[in-house]
């Protein structure tokens, strides 16, 4: 019973990964609870709505000088970075759990997107990206030469 | 072929109350680390405001609750998700030397920075010995 999905619209460019995925989560008991700090930084969510796509993500702390989004060819890149202020040397430090560093996701967006048009905000640390669909293509009538 | 005999309509169920929408509760991870004039904790609370933050402190004990309002409309419809949407909540003990009177904080960027300076150390009194 497929466990992983990313959706039908986006299922080109997952299909392998999609089955190699449900086969390790098939095969391993997984609390969700556990995987919030193994899981993949920044993490993603995706939502649709009748009029767009509506991509959310966690990015504490991410500055938005420190935050690239590109469209390009159909794939969406999201490029963030997080470094320490107080730029504190390390031994001073009690505790450490916050992720740091830099991140680069990318995901391949169907072509019914109005790329023009895309929106992002970044408030308290939440990342929000709106997708436009593009209207439906009217059919177009292809004339046929005859003899 | 008998008529069915008539019976009493059975009473309506009595309305039942939703049941209690569940809310997940994640602990933030935090950082902590010593400056001179005392302890700063930062914490990630992502999609927590001012106005949705609660900072306690009571008997050496810190606790923080942030409240996360939904980040999408409720008709949207979840396609893939990662992460699920939650409160934060957790706390700390304080150690003696913290003093209560001067932490202050700040949030930005869903980021919350408490500072906990140390108390400042006790002026030794004198005590005055009497002879016999």
């Amino acid at each position: 019973m497929p466990v992983f999905r990313w959706g039908h619209h986006w299922g080109e460019a997952f299909h392998d990964l999609e089955r190699e995925v449900d086969r390790l989560l098939n095969s391993v008991n997984m609390t969700f609870q556990g995987l919030r700090f193994g899981r993949q930084f920044p993490p993603i969510n995706l939502y649709e709505l009748p009029e767009e796509y509506l991509l959310t993500s966690e990015l504490p702390g991410v500055k938005i000088e420190d935050l690239e989004l590109t469209i390009a060819a159909g794939v969406l890149t999201i490029r963030c970075s997080r470094t320490e202020d107080g730029s504190n040397d390390e031994s001073r430090y009690r505790r450490q759990e916050r992720p740091r560093g830099t991140w680069q996701r990318s995901l391949t967006i169907p072509d019914r997107i109005l790329e023009e048009e895309l929106r992002a905000d970044l408030t308290n640390g939440i990342l929000r990206i709106h997708l436009p669909k593009a209207p439906q293509e009217k059919p177009r009538q292809i004339p046929v030469m005859g003899n | 072929m008998s008529n069915e005999l008539s019976r009493p309509e059975p009473a309506p169920p009595a309305p039942v109350p939703p049941p209690p929408v569940e809310r997940m509760v994640f602990t933030p991870p935090i950082d902590i680390f010593e400056t001179d004039g005392g302890l700063i904790l930062r914490a990630d609370l992502p999609g927590v405001s001012l106005e949705t933050l609660e900072l306690q402190v009571q008997n050496n004990r810190l606790i923080l609750f942030g409240r996360v309002p939904p980040a999408v409309p409720e008709e949207a419809r979840l396609l893939h998700q990662e992460y699920r949407e939650g409160d934060f909540l957790r706390s700390f003990i304080l150690s003696e030397n913290v003093d209560h009177d001067r932490i202050t904080a700040t949030l930005t960027n869903g980021v919350l920075e408490i500072f906990l300076p140390h108390a400042p150390q006790a002026q030794p009194r004198r005590i005055q010995v009497s002879g016999p």
